[in-house]
């Protein structure tokens, strides 16, 4: 095992209503969503010493935070970044806590994607009138293919061409995470996807489909770090993080396209260090969460930190076998795809309230963990969940992961 | 072929590191990146060093522009105002001919087929065209199915 393994804990958790439009500021947003992390956790503001977080030039900062809610800092970072930045955070506030830097840390994401800046540089309104392409943009803005969905399309079609899979393994993805989606009150979309409504939704970019793409959203999402001794007298039973990998990337990051296999994912570089550090495997792992920018990441995630074998995600998720109550639930609170996209820290979030047994859903006593597991009455708290691991992706090249476990079942 | 790219929505800004590329390809030269210490070949521009030998003193490679086509994507809903009438067009990963290196290193390189999504496939020979924008000092690479394969694939849904 890792020597920091067990010794940090994630103990307050927050967010904003997931909006379209927020009609907010990032710095109004990120204030509610840290004061709600900071209370989740039984702490007061003045507890916090350190404050990070990450942004694409579309956000606050931790400054401008700490500022509106008069804290203090003795620590406060925020680094550009995306999708698996949130997880590779975690990994910094283990770092500089160890180090003595502070004790106890926030990390946030605030960010208006839909009515603000929107991925792949389209504006508010729909395309961009005049683009101006400079920088990476010369070799890709060129052609019109900026967004995320364009750029990932590509190794999607080259896996589809090399494993025989086809977009019914996309749907699968998108069909279970709506499920789970259906069962939480705060997600953007409820109503619950067959595999034929997938197949029937309209193209964006070939081979992906309209239900294949995640929910542009305005929120704000907070998490609380701290030491094992802290988190033991605090509100909830700790959440402890067993191991992870931090932003790992692939060679030739910035140009996916030559490395020999465009779909060989940052995560198969990654998984051994994770579950290595945490002294566990597969098969001791209840659920995951897996960042679902589209379909098709959840499923080369899968593969690329061995779930399934190599070429094999297809039929691994066949089935509904990423369901809730099945043999790998996966994004239990629908995630990117049905309740909101976060650059990822909302699955951390809700992984944290699964493994404290509190997931918010339509049961009375959740806050006090009890649950009906009746999911036709809105329960989705898993009957068991002691470990999950977490999955975070940028592009291709880039990936974080964060193995966590509860006690609280 | 799909409708044209409406080039007066687009300012191409090449910089240091790319000016040589585009004015290069105003003279419907097609250049990668190479290293004059150890040969290695890469692409996009952009990047100012060897990712091979470390080198900071990148040369230029003409390639003949012809290559393999390794993935694409057909964009159906623009987001880029100029391909607004564009749309449906391919992008294309393209594996130049003239740019496989011993060890397997590979150049891949990207663009717009002029071909329309049934005439494009996975492994088809395409070759490089040029195409005049309303920027007279950019002229676009543009690509186009130049054969038949044997083993081809295509996406059929």
């Amino acid at each position: 095992m890792g020597s920091l393994t067990d010794k940090y804990c994630i103990v307050g958790v927050g967010e904003t209503p997931h909006m379209r439009p927020s009609n907010r500021t990032t710095l109004s947003m990120a204030c509610e969503a840290v004061s709600k992390a900071v209370a989740d956790a039984g702490l007061k503001l003045s507890d916090i010493d350190g404050m990070t977080s990450y942004q694409i030039g579309d956000s606050t900062t931790s400054p401008h935070v700490a500022t509106a809610l008069g804290m203090r800092l003795n620590y406060a970072v925020d680094i550009l970044g995306g999708g698996s930045s949130g997880e590779a955070l975690v990994a910094h506030a283990i770092g500089l806590i160890e180090a003595g830097y502070c004790k106890t840390m926030v990390i946030f994401r605030s960010m208006n994607g839909r009515s603000g800046r929107r991925m792949g540089g389209q504006t508010p309104g729909g395309p961009v009138p005049v683009a101006v392409a400079e920088g990476d943009g010369q070799f890709n803005m060129g052609w019109g293919w900026t967004t995320p969905a364009q750029r990932f399309g590509m190794s999607a079609m080259r896996y589809l061409r090399d494993t025989g899979c086809t977009t019914k393994a996309f749907a699968e993805i998108a069909v279970a995470h709506r499920y789970h989606a259906s069962l939480n009150p705060k997600a953007i979309h409820r109503n619950p996807i067959a595999i034929e409504d997938h197949q029937r939704s309209r193209w964006i970019v070939k081979p992906f489909r309209l239900l294949d793409c995640c929910q542009e959203t305005d929120v704000s999402v907070a998490i609380v770090v701290t030491s094992r001794e802290r988190a033991f007298d605090l509100r909830h039973p700790p959440v402890f993080i067993m191991g992870g990998y931090a932003r790992t990337l692939t060679d030739s990051p910035q140009w996916n396209y030559s490395r020999d296999e465009i779909h060989y994912v940052a995560g198969n570089y990654g998984w051994k260090r994770a579950f290595g550090m945490a002294g566990i495997s597969h098969k001791d792992v209840d659920f995951v969460s897996c960042y679902d920018a589209f379909t098709f990441t959840t499923l080369i995630q899968l593969e690329a930190n061995g779930f399934c074998r190599k070429g094999e995600a297809g039929e691994f998720v066949k089935g509904g076998r990423l369901r809730i109550d099945r043999e790998l639930p996966s994004n239990l609170s629908g995630g990117h795809l049905s309740e909101g996209y976060t650059h990822g820290v909302q699955m951390v979030i809700e992984n944290v309230r699964q493994l404290r047994h509190r997931a918010d859903d339509a049961c009375p006593g959740w806050a006090e963990g009890r649950h009906t597991y009746d999911r036709k009455a809105g329960c989705r708290q898993l009957r068991k969940a002691d470990i999950c691991c977490g999955m975070g992706w940028g592009w291709e090249n880039m990936a974080s992961c964060l193995i966590l476990r509860g006690i609280a079942a | 072929m799909p409708a044209p790219i409406d080039y007066s929505k687009l300012r191409i800004v090449p910089d240091f590191d790319t000016a040589e590329w585009w004015a290069a390809a105003r003279e419907h030269k097609y250049l990668v990146r190479q290293c004059p210490d150890c040969g290695h070949k890469w692409f996009p521009p952009i990047f100012p060093a060897c990712a091979r030998c470390g080198s900071l003193k990148p040369g230029w490679f003409q390639t003949a522009g012809k290559g393999v086509i390794h993935s694409y994507v057909v964009v159906v809903q623009p987001i880029v105002g100029a391909f607004i009438g564009t749309v449906p067009y391919v992008v294309a990963i393209i594996e130049l001919d003239d740019c496989r290196e011993a060890g397997g290193s590979v150049t891949r390189v990207a663009g717009v087929m002029l071909d329309d999504e049934p005439e494009v496939a996975i492994g088809l020979p395409c070759e490089v065209v040029y195409e005049e924008t309303a920027d007279p000092r950019i002229v676009m690479p543009r690509w186009r199915v130049s054969g038949s394969a044997a083993n081809v694939w295509r996406f059929n849904e």
